[in-house]
């Protein structure tokens, strides 16, 4: 290949060393900065709702059930975290089973 | 109605032939309005009275889906981002065409199976993998019917419990109650 060609002699120096040096003290561990909300409503049955966080998300029936008395009680619960991607797939799959849900940054709440 | 029950790895139960008959018509009113707007229905058999309606939609931007008037629309297809339009229209754009085709493929699945009770004649026979469409969509057909009745929150659904006689709001009621009826115990029987 031409490109690979050109390269030869020019005194490219592998980098190894020179990394290391320059990697950050602290690594900083990336952010899940976007959260599935799942609203209250008078329609949707509790038990439905708790079967959904389980069969969809593989919660715990324990775990399930809290998320389900939180948008019970408060009114709305994060029922899960990711990319922005990832969140609107969940958005999506909530809507599927008709939960209203939207999708937030997380700091934003 | 009885309540739904598990008998080797199917959940039954029997329905008259008059449940058979709302249940199925309810169902087939959910999908006839998620089917709005969808462009098979402007195929070669379409009706001409559609052409307006189709030259109007022709003027909606289709990289800029609106938020549906609908209300039960609405309410199956709610904003994901509440306080971003943009997003909210990009978002819909991506989903909302899969999302109605999901609600008709499950509700397909349903009617099939009311079908094969003949009016109530042989007992509902609902197969494992099939559960989840069945809860969909008799969630699907409860939003439906609670919008209708202008249910929006715990004090207007408490007050359709009250009605006086003679009411024309109670007929949908019962319906209403029936349909969560048939949704609790189907999930207490899985």
């Amino acid at each position: 290949m031409v490109f690979m060609a050109e390269s030869e002699g020019v005194g490219i120096v592998p980098a190894g060393g020179t990394a290391v040096a320059e990697r950050p003290a602290e690594i900083t561990v990336p952010q899940t900065p976007w959260v599935t909300i799942v609203w209250d409503d008078p329609v949707n049955l509790m038990s439905y709702v708790t079967h959904v966080f389980q069969t969809y998300f593989g919660y715990s029936k324990t775990k399930a059930h809290k998320l389900m008395m939180q948008v019970h009680t408060e009114g709305k619960a994060t029922v899960s975290s990711g990319t922005r991607e990832e969140m609107e797939r969940d958005v999506a799959a909530m809507q599927e089973y008709g939960l209203w849900a939207t999708l937030d940054k997380a700091d934003e709440l | 109605m009885k309540k739904f029950s598990r008998r080797r790895g199917f959940i039954t139960t029997e329905l008259s032939g008059y449940e058979v008959e709302l249940l199925s018509s309810l169902i087939n009113q959910l999908v006839e309005l998620v089917s709005e707007g969808e462009p098979e229905k402007y195929g070669s058999d379409a009706d001409p009275e559609d052409f307006e309606q189709f030259v109007r939609e022709l003027e909606v931007d289709p990289d800029q889906p609106e938020e549906p008037s609908d209300p039960v629309l609405k309410r199956l297809f709610p904003s994901a981002y509440p306080g971003d339009a943009a997003a909210a229209s990009d978002f819909r754009r991506f989903t909302e065409r899969g999302l109605r085709a999901k609600k008709i493929t499950d509700a397909t699945t349903v009617l099939q199976r009311l079908a094969e009770t003949e009016q109530g004649a042989h007992p509902l026979r609902i197969p494992a993998e099939e559960t989840e469409a069945w809860l969909r969509t008799l969630t699907s057909v409860r939003l439906a019917v609670a919008t209708r009745l202008g249910i929006a929150d715990a004090e207007t659904a408490e007050a359709l419990s009250d009605l006086p006689d003679g009411d024309p709001r109670n007929f949908m009621v019962s319906v209403y109650d029936w349909l969560g009826f048939a949704e609790e115990t189907l999930i207490s029987a899985l």
